[in-house]
């Protein structure tokens, strides 16, 4: 793996960075890793030695948290990584439009009104069905490295 | 058999339909169908005649195979309910059956019709008279004495052999029976007819070796012997025990669970090598009848013949004839005369000197080896000599051969083993060839030879010609290791698993070689010195020149060498000094020239080196260090501040040695060289200084942190006279302050982290008093505790929380509060207590924040769990309230963030983690419940208010956690685990509490209760078993006295759609029944289940009677159905079965309940 990679991000607008360096050896399963640029959950992390007695590296499988792909890479134990800010918000559920759009209510008060149904139908299917059963719905949005995209559905009980 | 015409034909169509199935599945044409038809048969009544007709008329060969299956099923089912004549029958059927076709090509066919009556002999074992017994073995007598021929005699052979290994507890066959049966089956084999069996397997033997001798090539007199001396092996193989020691009487009902389970032999794990000892009576068969001398002629004969027509050297009647005479040597116990082993002596002397020329000499044996031959002789020559070793002391092992032989049998060994090793050296792979599994018996010969069974950690002593073996072995030992280390050194291939396996994987051929190193303690320790220095010197030579790659490795090598010559595993106790070396005597007087001080100081020198960062980066690779670290572990518990000469005691004063003045002078003065007066502390401090530099040192090296983390600093805190030492050097403080107060640990693997605040914690133990202990972990963990505090405070932390770097930071805060809750001990309970205390608040915070976030969200629940763990049994009324209603919160709080949500994701991975994710909570929670519940089986002086509160959290704890637990979630073994035991635990001691459930936590519990008892592990089956039991119980107590028990749930109800509900004890009752009757379980499970359904048809007499009644009635063949109904009645009435829930009572139940289900599954199954 090249360092090229390891670059990090510009500052994202709100003033918080978008990725923050750890030292690869600290990064452990169920944490989250950029590789290639892109948001990865570590699924596995496994470490060898670059001949017997050289020095540590670690090797990474990570998932990535939007599209679902799985990628890899190698980076030294004592080098650092590139971990993704990876925030996720709650929104009680409004509305779904006809042309695939959600909308959303945000804590102030106002509606966001820019996140797509996922494409997936069985995904699709949950949040559908479980809306025309009239159930309140809370869903999860996770953002990481400028994207978004919902990822959980609570169940709060039937609409009143 | 002959019938009518028209049962004839019948016989005929059946057969046709079972041959068309028996076809259909070797073909492969559908087979579901084609089973059934096969299985159908066995399960029908009464088979046999149609089975009997198969076998004497199919022409195909698996028609027959299954045709005898299906006589055995149907038989052992239907065994209770045969007429005495129809068993008989069937099994001279069987064995008439064998003998008439003995020259049937097909010995599959054979084998199975001989195994069947092999099984059906001993299903009526018990029942069989004398003489009837005598009639079948009259007929098996003549078979084998050769008197129908040589098939017939093989055949019959093979008979015995089913038969025996039938009567074998651990080879035995499942019956359905109780295993005191399969016990007094044995018992009785062995004492009235194992012996007898022997003679004639000899006898049919002896019958044929002329034969054998004097042709040139394979006759069929070959088969026989061979299955002669299977038979022999298999009888001498048996677990003789009613002969072998003389204070019978009492063992036969206790040993029944032990069967099978040899405890002498412990010490052997990769070469199998079992005692012999068949006892007193088998000394004429065995010793003086010659045996012996005919066994080693015949192989003598055979090895003559190997370079004829159909012999060779792994012929199988040679393969049985070495396992035989293998066999021989381990033959111990009473069987050999009291005569100060000169019996036994001149028996092994006999054998030797026929296994001798398998070996001997050495070198000529391994170049015909390599030039093609066999290696199998050789290798069963190692096997004997390691049986040898077994059964004797290293003096008369070494005198055997002394006889026959210039020199003794320890050299004969060590020759053997140099040459096994030169081959390894000459030949290094990675692959397994015949010199690695001669080694690793040898070694194994040399380990039974140096500690014999039953001493502890001392070396037995060799003759001195034997120590001068060793010597030349060891040294030879180190030259191969360190070649091969060597030349490994560049090989990048073996890559991470050999790495990681690389320190364990060897620890046992290591401790081996430890064991030859101490029995040449004099030349050894300066030989290892000289080593060491050789290759310091080296490396400071070629140091920033050439690549000390090879050395590096050699030193690993020899530091994983010497640490197991020094000091022995301690596995969490305290290793003492090896008896080799406190005993090793010096003409030095000075401590410090001792050649252990000389050889521990020039190590601790080369390692101290690492210090310093020039010399570390040149030389200290990872890898060294990681052995460095190890082998620092391992020496400093046996040497480092010795208890003993701290405390002036001579603790070894009960050693009847005869140097022991002189060795205890000798071990004293050394061992005091490392003590609290001289070098101790100094060593103490550099061995602290190293591992704080590994840790901070070596970034990102997981594999050397996990040691100094989990072995070496643990292994230091472990003894108290170590912490004493350790909070007052400054090496330690400086550590502890770097933990406390510095950002560079929180580079370390979270999990090390933790570990390492236990380690800190677990070291207060050390300092004076209560107050001082208490004062260190308060200072250790204060910086921690008001740091969480301060994160939870801020105004912003909904925004920050989820940044990567305040993650990071919160996940290795949680992990150190984890690891010193864990090191939770009387003395600094209490500051650990306010620890926890004063973030319980930030807890509740951070659950919030992170409800999102797995990583954190376990580590927080995982800490919960431990220190309550910890914490509980220690904590006073008030104290526990606190905890009590804080786990109230956490369960709350958990249970609103994740009922009801579902994870969306494409991708399957991930979705499969957030599964997993969801059971290791759950798992984390059900822990910390059961910690909760630890509380009650302490402590009873809580009083009834705190003990009310106690089960409301339980309570409430099962409310929330059960809707999250679902059926596939059980699936993980360890949660359904955790799951069941905490039901059970709850059901056992809160009844009344889990009475007061709303319906539908009630019913889910109910549910998954009932998933449980169908489940396959035992123990969940147990666990469920006793929750019924309690649930029963209890409403039977309770409306015995008048009171409504569980009430509402055990009435049954009509649900909305108007149907009628059946109550759950009559739910329960129906599936135990079910189970019990027909369904597939472990024997062991019956009186568990009798507990339950004992309660349960208190409960519901109604529905029990009309139960019993239904089977009675589904019941067609009138004699079956008058048994049924007489086994029912006795079920409750026999053995005076009283209606009331008392230990004597649920005893008389358990007894009937057994007897009830012998009498009757063997029909009701096939209804």
């Amino acid at each position: 793996m090249s360092d090229e990679e390891h670059h990090f991000e510009a500052k994202g607008d709100a003033g918080a960075s978008k990725t923050y360096p750890q030292q690869a050896g600290t990064i452990r399963k169920n944490g989250y890793i950029v590789i290639k640029n892109r948001p990865c959950k570590v699924v596995e992390v496994s470490t060898s030695k670059t001949g017997k007695h050289g020095h540590a590296k670690c090797h990474f499988v990570g998932i990535d948290i939007f599209n679902g792909k799985k990628l890899e890479d190698i980076v030294p134990s004592s080098h650092n990584c590139d971990v993704p800010h990876v925030n996720r918000t709650d929104y009680q559920l409004i509305d779904i439009s006809e042309d695939g759009f959600v909308s959303l209510l945000t804590e102030n008060g106002s509606t966001k009104d820019d996140l797509r149904l996922p494409t997936d139908d069985n995904l699709l299917g949950q949040i559908k069905d479980g809306f025309a059963e009239g159930k309140d719905l809370v869903v999860s949005v996770m953002s990481a490295m400028g994207e978004e995209q919902i990822c959980a559905l609570k169940d709060i009980g039937p609409k009143n | 058999m002959q019938g009518r015409p028209s049962d004839l034909a019948h016989l005929q169509s059946t057969m046709h339909a079972f041959e068309l199935a028996c076809n259909s599945i070797q073909m492969h044409v559908n087979p579901a169908a084609a089973e059934a038809t096969i299985l159908s048969l066995g399960q029908s009544p009464r088979p046999y005649q149609a089975c009997q007709f198969i076998l004497e008329n199919s022409l195909v060969a698996n028609a027959r195979f299954q045709a005898a299956a299906a006589i055995r099923d149907a038989a052992i089912r239907e065994w209770g309910f045969l007429a005495a004549d129809d068993r008989r029958s069937l099994i001279s059927f069987c064995l008439r059956f064998v003998m008439q076709h003995a020259c049937s090509p097909e010995g599959y066919v054979q084998a199975k019709v001989s195994s069947v009556a092999a099984q059906l002999m001993k299903r009526g074992w018990l029942d069989f008279t004398a003489a009837e017994k005598e009639e079948f073995f009259h007929q098996v007598k003549q078979a084998i004495l050769g008197i129908h021929g040589v098939d017939v005699q093989f055949t019959g052979i093979n008979f015995l052999e089913s038969l025996v290994s039938e009567f074998s507890p651990s080879t035995s066959t499942v019956m359905g029976l109780p295993r005191e049966f399969h016990e007094q089956c044995r018992s009785s084999l062995e004492l009235d007819y194992l012996k007898t069996f022997y003679c004639w397997a000899q006898d049919a033997a002896l019958s044929v070796t002329n034969r054998i001798i004097e042709s040139d090539s394979a006759v069929p007199e070959v088969r026989v012997c061979t299955a002669a001396l299977r038979l022999k092996l298999q009888i001498l193989n048996w677990d003789f025990r009613d002969n072998t020691n003389a204070a019978g009487g009492v063992r036969s009902s206790i040993n029944v669970f032990s069967a099978g389970v040899r405890h002498d032999n412990d010490s052997f794990k990769r070469s199998e090598c079992i005692l012999v000892k068949p006892g007193a009576s088998w000394r004429d068969v065995l010793i003086s009848s010659g045996h012996i001398g005919w066994l080693l002629s015949v192989y003598g004969a055979l090895r003559q013949k190997f370079s004829c027509e159909g012999f060779w050297l792994d012929c199988p009647i040679a393969v049985s004839a070495r396992k035989l005479i293998v066999q021989f040597c381990s033959l111990t116990g009473t069987i050999f005369p009291s005569d100060e082993g000169q019996t036994q002596e001149h028996h092994l002397l006999q054998l030797l000197s026929g296994i001798i020329p398998w070996i001997d000499p050495p070198d000529a044996i391994s170049k015909a080896i390599e030039n093609g031959k066999s290696e199998s002789e050789m290798l069963d020559g190692c096997r004997a000599l390691l049986s040898i070793a077994t059964v004797t002391t290293p003096f008369v092992f070494d005198k055997l051969l002394k006889s026959i032989r210039p020199f003794g049998t320890v050299s004969l060994l060590s020759n053997l083993m140099c040459e096994v090793v030169r081959n390894l050296m000459a030949n290094y792979t990675e692959e397994e060839t015949w010199s690695w599994v001669a080694r690793d018996i040898l070694l194994d010969t040399w380990t039974a030879l140096l500690v014999p069974v039953g001493a502890i950690g001392g070396n037995a002593l060799l003759p001195p010609e034997g120590i001068n073996a060793a010597t030349s072995l060891f040294a030879l030992i180190v030259e191969a290791e360190l070649k091969a280390a060597s030349a490994s050194a560049f090989n990048d291939e073996s890559d991470s698993d050999y790495l990681h396996a690389s320190i364990s994987a060897m620890d046992e051929r290591l401790s081996s070689y430890a064991l030859i190193a101490r029995a040449a303690i004099d030349f050894t320790i300066p030989f290892l010195t000289r080593l060491f220095s050789e290759r310091f010197a080296r490396l400071h030579q070629v140091r920033g020149i050439t690549d000390p790659t090879e050395t590096l490795e050699e030193l690993y090598s020899l530091l994983l060498i010497t640490g197991h010559v020094l000091a022995d595993e301690g596995e969490g106790e305290t290793p003492s000094v090896p008896r080799a070396i406190q005993s090793y005597f010096v003409d030095s007087l000075e401590a410090d020239k001792h050649p252990i001080v000389v050889l521990s100081g020039s190590i601790l020198r080369f390692v101290e080196q690492s210090l310093d960062p020039e010399m570390r980066a040149s030389v200290f690779s990872p890898r060294l260090m990681e052995a460095v670290i190890w082998f620092l572990a391992r020496w400093s518990c046996t040497y480092v501040l010795p208890t003993e000469t701290s405390n002036g005691n001579n603790c070894y004063s009960g050693h009847d040695d005869e140097h022991q003045l002189d060795s205890h002078h000798s071990s004293k003065d050394f061992l005091s060289f490392f003590g609290e007066y001289n070098q101790g502390k100094l060593m103490l401090n550099i061995i602290v200084r190293i591992s704080m530099m590994t840790l901070i040192s070596y970034p990102g090296e997981k594999y050397l942190q996990v040691l100094t983390c989990y072995q070496l600093l643990p292994a230091l805190v472990r003894r108290k006279t170590i912490c004493v030492h350790l909070v007052a050097l400054d090496s330690w403080r400086d550590l502890a302050n770097a933990f406390a107060n510095e950002r560079t640990l929180f580079s370390l693997n979270s999990a090390h982290q933790r570990s390492l605040a236990q380690t800190l914690v677990l070291s207060a133990t050390g300092l004076r008093n209560l107050e001082a202990s208490n004062q260190y972990v308060r200072n250790l963990m204060g910086q921690m505790t008001a740091y969480l505090v301060e994160i939870c405070s801020k105004n912003d932390l909904k925004n920050v929380s989820q940044q990567p770097d305040v993650i990071l930071s919160v996940s290795c805060l949680l992990e150190r509060l984890r690891g010193a809750a864990s090191a939770s001990e009387p003395r600094t309970q209490k500051a650990i207590y306010e620890m926890g205390f004063a973030v319980l608040n930030s807890l509740l915070i951070l659950l919030e924040v992170y409800k999102h976030e797995f990583s954190v969200v376990y580590l927080l629940l995982k800490f919960v769990a431990d220190w309550v763990d910890g914490q509980i049994v220690y904590l006073e009324a008030p104290e526990t309230a606190v905890v009590v209603n804080f786990c109230m919160h956490l369960l709350q709080l958990y249970s609103s963030h994740n009922i009801g949500k579902i994870s969306l994701s494409s991708s399957s991975s991930l979705l499969s983690e957030a599964n997993t994710e969801k059971y290791k909570d759950l798992r984390a929670l059900l822990q910390l419940l059961r910690n909760l519940c630890s509380k009650d089986l302490v402590d009873f002086s809580l009083g009834e208010a705190a003990d009310t509160n106690m089960s409301q959290v339980i309570y409430f704890g099962l409310h929330i956690v059960t809707p999250l637990i679902s059926s596939d979630l059980l699936k993980y073994p360890k949660l359904c685990h955790d799951y069941f035991s905490l039901l059970s635990h709850m059901l056992e001691i809160y009844p009344e509490m889990v009475a007061q459930l709303n319906s539908e936590a009630f019913a889910h519990i109910l549910r998954t209760l009932d998933f449980g008892i169908h489940h396959q592990d035992t123990e969940v089956v147990d666990m469920c078993l006793r929750a019924l039991k309690a649930l029963a119980s209890y409403h039977y107590k309770e409306t015995l006295a008048g009171k409504v028990g569980l009430g509402l749930h055990a009435a049954g109800c009509t649900d909305p759609d108007g149907k009628f509900q059946e109550g759950i004890l009559s739910q329960f009752l129906h599936s135990l029944l079910q189970l019990l009757l027909f369904e597939d379980y472990s024997t062991d499970l019956v009186s568990a289940a009798a507990d339950a359904l004992l309660p349960l048809i208190l409960c519901e007499q109604g529905l029990y009677q009309k139960l019993g009644n239904e089977l009675i009635e589904r019941q067609a063949n009138p004699t079956l159905r008058s048994r049924l109904a007489n086994a029912l009645r006795s079920l409750t009435s026999s053995n005076q079965l009283s209606s009331t829930l008392d230990r004597m009572n649920y005893q008389r139940f358990r007894k009937n309940l057994h007897n009830f289900l012998i009498e009757v599954r063997g029909f009701l199954r096939t209804v």
